[in-house]
C-alpha cells in the first residue's frame, strides 16, 4: 500500500539446449519482466551476443499475418469476443492444420471477388457522373464524335455566347449556368475555342458511349444494382463464415502470437556459443515459485540467482500493489503517469477520494441511479481491461453520488421526503417566498476549504516522505525542510486569518491574549510560521518563493467542490421549474389542445434538460475531481514516470498450455 | 417613468437586480477569461496528444489549470446571490 510491489532483479543462466523449455515456462508463469540485452558492438568484443530466434518463428509470423488479414475482413478483434471454451495446444494444432487453410482460402477468394466488384461499381458510378451534363441532350452520343470535318465542343458557360465563325449551337438551361453543345468546322476550331474561352467556357469531354445519355445512365444504374446484389451475396457468405469460425480465428491468432513471442524471446537474451543469460525483474515474493518451476522443467539444469537492486540507478519496473477495491483507480494514475519505484504511490488516496469528490459534486440520487444504469448498460459493450476499469471507477462514483444524494436529500433537483442530513444545497429557485431553509452556502464553502487545507498538507507531508526516500546528503535535508516550510507558510496564513476574523466552522483565535506591541499570540504564531517557512523554502530554491500565492489559490480551488455542485443543482432546479412550473402545471389546469401541447413541451424540456445536466454533471464531476488530485495534490509530491512492469507472457483468453 | 418617487420596495428590487447583474458578470467575465486562457493551452495540448498519446493526462492537466478562474467567479456569484 502506498508503495509499488517490491521487485527483485533475477538472472537466469542455462545452456542453449534448455532455452526452449525455459522460455515456455517463463511464458506460462507470466512473471518475468525481461530486460533486453543490448549489444554494445564494441570492436574486438568477443563476449555475449544477441541470441537467435528458435525454429518456427518465420512460419508462425506468416500464419499470424494471414489470420489477422482475415480478422480485418471480418473486422473482429480478440478483445471484443468472449471466450466460449479454452482449447489446449494439441487441439489448436489439429484445427490449425485441418480447418484454417480452407477458411483462409475461402475468405481470401471472397474478399478478392468483393474488391473487384467494388472497383467496378466505382467505375460505373464515375461513368454516370460523366453522363450527367448530357442528360438533356436528346441525340445518340455516338453522333457527337468521330467527324473528319467538324469539331464538337461541349461545356458550361455562365451566359449565352455568340461566335463569329459559322456554327451550330444547342443551349440547355441549368440552374446557375448554361450547358452548350457547339458544332463548328474543323478549321474554325481554334478560333471558336478562343472566343469560348473569353466567355469563361468550361470544357467537358464527350463520353465514349453509344446511345443517349438517359439510356446509358439507366443501363449503368441497372448494372450497379446487380453488382451490389452480388456484393450482398458475398457479404452474406462472409458473414456466415464469420459466424461459424470467428472463435477459431481469434484462438489461432492468440496461439500464433504466443508462439511468435516465445520463439523470438532469445533476441532479448545475451548468448554465447553454448550458454544464454536472461536478465529481468520478478516480484520479490514470487521468486521462489519461479525458480522451482524452472528447476522442474529443466531437471535442475538452470541457474537462477537474485541480484542486488540499486534503486537509485536501476530503472525498476513498477507494478501497483493495491487492495482490490483500489485497482480500477490505477487507470487514473496511468493517465497521469505511473509512479516510480521509490515514490509514494497515491493510488489509494485517489481510489477513496475520487468517488467521494464526484459524489459531493453531483450528489443526487436520481443522477446516481441513472449513471449506475448507464454503467450496467455499457458493461456489455466495453470489454477491454481499461474500459472495464473505467466503468468500475464510474460505478464507484455513482454509488457515492447516490449516498451523497441521500445526505443532501436530492432527487433530480427535487427534495426527498426528509430534510438534508448534512448542509442543504436546495436553492430557492422557482419559489416566490423563501421557504424555510435555503442553501447553506457559506458552510459548504468553508467545509470545502477545509478539504483543501487537509489535502495540501497531506500532499506536502507525502512530499517530505518522497524527498527523504529519494534524495541524499545535504539536498535531502533541504528538500524535506522546504516541504515543511510550505506547510508552515500555509498554516501561518491560516493562523493570521483566524486571529483577525472569526469564521464559522473554523477555530476562533481573535480572543487570544495579547503578548507584545498589540499583537496577539495567534498573530505572533502566524508571523513565526510564515517567516520560518519562507526561509526553509528559499534555502532549497529561492525562486520558489514567488510561488507562495499558489498556496491560497490551491486551497481556494477546492471550493469548486461546492461551486460546481451548486451549479449542477441550480440547473436541475431551473429545469424542473421551467418544465413543471411554467408548462405542465398551467397545462394541467386547462386541458384544452393548447394545454396538452404545453404539457408535451414541458415533458420534453424535463427529459432533454436532465439528460443534458446528467452529461454535464458527469463531465464536471469527473474532470474537477481528477483535476483536484492532479493539479492541487500531485504537484506537491508526485513526479511519476515509472516504467510499467510488463512480464513476459500473456493473459490467455482462448488457449491453454 | 410615470412616477419619479421610488418606494422602498422598488429600491429593494433594484438592489436584487444589481446583485444578479453582478453575479452574472462574475461568472460571465471569468468564463471568458478561462476560455481565452484555455484556447491556447488546449490547442497545443491536442497537438501534443496527436504526436504522443501518453501526453493525454498531462495535457488535460495543463488545459484545466485556468478553470480555477471561472470557479472563483462562480464562488463569488454564489456568495452574492445567496
Amino acid at each position: 500500500m502506498l508503495a509499488p510491489k517490491p521487485m527483485s532483479r533475477v538472472l537466469i543462466v542455462a545452456s542453449r539446449d534448455q532455452a526452449e523449455p525455459i522460455i515456455g515456462e517463463l511464458y506460462r508463469e507470466h512473471l518475468f519482466h525481461i530486460e533486453d540485452y543490448v549489444d554494445q558492438g564494441r570492436e574486438g568484443y568477443e563476449g555475449f551476443k544477441i541470441g537467435t530466434p528458435l525454429t518456427g518463428a518465420t512460419e508462425a509470423s506468416q500464419e499470424l499475418v494471414k489470420v489477422r488479414a482475415i480478422e480485418n475482413v471480418f473486422s473482429v478483434r480478440g478483445e471484443d469476443i468472449d471466450a466460449k471454451q479454452k482449447l489446449s495446444a494439441p487441439e489448436i494444432q489439429k484445427k490449425i492444420e485441418s480447418d484454417l487453410p480452407g477458411i483462409e482460402k475461402e475468405v481470401e477468394d471472397l474478399a478478392g471477388a468483393r474488391s473487384k466488384l467494388d472497383t467496378k461499381v466505382k467505375e460505373y458510378e464515375q461513368k454516370i457522373a460523366e453522363l450527367v451534363p448530357f442528360k438533356d441532350v436528346p441525340v445518340d452520343l455516338a453522333l457527337l464524335r468521330g467527324y473528319a470535318h467538324f469539331s464538337v465542343l461541349a461545356g458550361y458557360v455562365p451566359k449565352e455566347v455568340t461566335l463569329s465563325v459559322p456554327h451550330e449551337i444547342e443551349t440547355i438551361k441549368g440552374k446557375e449556368r448554361l450547358f452548350v453543345l457547339v458544332v463548328v468546322a474543323a478549321k474554325d476550331r481554334a478560333q471558336a475555342e478562343r472566343e469560348l474561352q473569353e466567355a469563361q467556357f468550361q470544357s467537358i469531354a464527350v463520353p465514349e458511349e453509344n446511345g443517349t445519355a438517359t439510356v446509358r445512365t439507366a443501363y449503368y444504374t441497372e448494372q450497379i444494382a446487380s453488382l451490389k446484389k452480388e456484393i450482398g451475396e458475398i457479404n452474406a457468405k462472409l458473414a456466415a463464415i464469420k459466424e461459424s469460425h470467428v472463435d477459431l480465428l481469434v484462438t489461432c491468432e492468440e496461439a500464433f502470437r504466443a508462439r511468435i513471442e516465445q520463439t523470438e524471446a532469445p533476441l532479448r537474451f545475451a548468448t554465447t556459443a553454448k550458454v544464454f543469460v536472461a536478465e529481468g525483474w520478478v516480484p520479490a515474493e514470487r521468486i521462489a515459485e519461479l525458480s522451482a518451476a524452472l528447476d522442474k522443467v529443466t531437471g535442475g539444469k538452470v541457474f537462477v540467482s537474485e541480484q542486488p537492486v540499486d534503486t537509485a540507478h536501476d530503472n525498476v519496473p513498477v507494478e501497483y500493489n493495491n487492495p482490490d477495491f483500489a485497482k480500477p483507480s490505477q487507470l487514473l494514475m496511468d493517465v497521469y503517469s505511473r509512479p516510480t519505484y521509490t515514490e509514494v504511490d497515491p493510488t489509494l488516496v485517489l481510489a477513496i477520494m475520487f468517488p467521494i469528490f464526484f459524489g459531493v459534486i453531483v450528489g443526487d440520487v436520481g443522477y446516481g441511479l441513472l449513471m449506475l444504469a448507464l454503467c450496467a448498460g455499457l458493461w456489455k459493450f466495453m470489454k477491454g481491461d481499461e474500459a472495464r476499469q473505467f466503468l468500475k471507477v464510474l460505478r464507484n462514483s455513482s454509488i457515492m453520488t447516490i449516498i451523497f444524494g441521500v445526505l443532501f436529500s436530492e432527487f433530480l433537483g427535487f427534495e426527498l421526503p426528509w430534510a438534508p442530513l448534512i448542509y442543504s444545497r436546495h436553492l430557492n429557485i422557482g419559489v416566490t417566498e423563501a421557504s424555510g431553509h435555503g442553501a447553506a452556502i457559506a458552510e459548504l464553502l468553508i467545509v470545502s476549504v477545509w478539504v483543501g487545507i487537509l489535502y495540501v498538507t497531506l500532499g506536502r507531508v507525502l512530499g517530505m516522505v518522497n524527498h527523504a526516500r529519494q534524495d541524499h546528503g545535504d539536498h535531502r535535508v533541504k528538500a524535506v525542510l522546504a516541504n515543511l516550510g510550505w506547510i508552515m507558510v500555509m498554516w501561518g496564513i491560516l493562523f493570521g486569518i483566524w486571529s483577525m476574523f472569526p469564521i464559522p466552522l473554523m477555530p476562533n483565535m481573535t480572543a487570544m491574549p495579547i503578548v507584545a506591541a498589540g499583537l496577539s499570540v495567534g498573530i505572533v504564531l502566524a508571523i513565526v510560521c510564515i517567516v520560518l517557512g519562507v526561509i526553509f523554502i528559499a534555502r532549497d530554491a529561492v525562486l520558489e518563493v514567488i510561488e507562495i500565492p499558489t498556496i491560497i489559490s490551491h486551497v481556494l480551488s477546492y471550493t469548486r467542490l461546492t461551486a460546481v455542485g451548486l451549479s449542477s443543482v441550480a440547473i436541475a432546479m431551473v429545469i424542473n421549474y421551467m418544465s413543471i412550473g411554467m408548462f405542465i402545471n398551467p397545462g394541467l389546469k386547462d386541458l384544452s389542445i393548447a394545454g396538452i401541447v404545453m404539457i408535451i413541451v414541458g415533458v420534453l424540456i424535463f427529459l432533454v434538460g436532465h439528460v443534458f445536466n446528467l452529461a454535464l454533471g458527469m463531465l464536471d464531476g469527473g474532470l474537477h475531481s481528477i483535476r483536484l488530485h492532479y493539479v492541487e495534490f500531485f504537484t506537491k509530491f508526485y513526479k511519476g514516470g515509472g516504467r510499467k512492469y510488463n512480464p513476459f507472457g500473456m493473459k490467455r483468453k482462448f488457449t491453454e498450455d | 417613468m410615470a412616477d419619479a418617487v421610488m418606494t422602498m420596495e422598488m429600491i429593494q428590487a433594484s438592489q436584487v437586480g444589481m446583485k444578479a447583474i453582478g453575479a452574472g458578470l462574475a461568472v460571465g467575465l471569468t468564463g471568458v477569461g478561462t476560455g481565452v486562457a484555455e484556447m491556447g493551452i488546449g490547442a497545443a495540448a491536442v497537438g501534443a496528444i496527436a504526436e504522443n498519446k501518453d501526453f493525454f493526462g498531462l495535457g488535460l492537466l495543463f488545459t484545466v489549470i485556468p478553470e480555477t478562474i471561472v470557479i472563483f467567479g462562480l464562488v463569488i456569484a454564489l456568495l452574492l446571490l445567496f
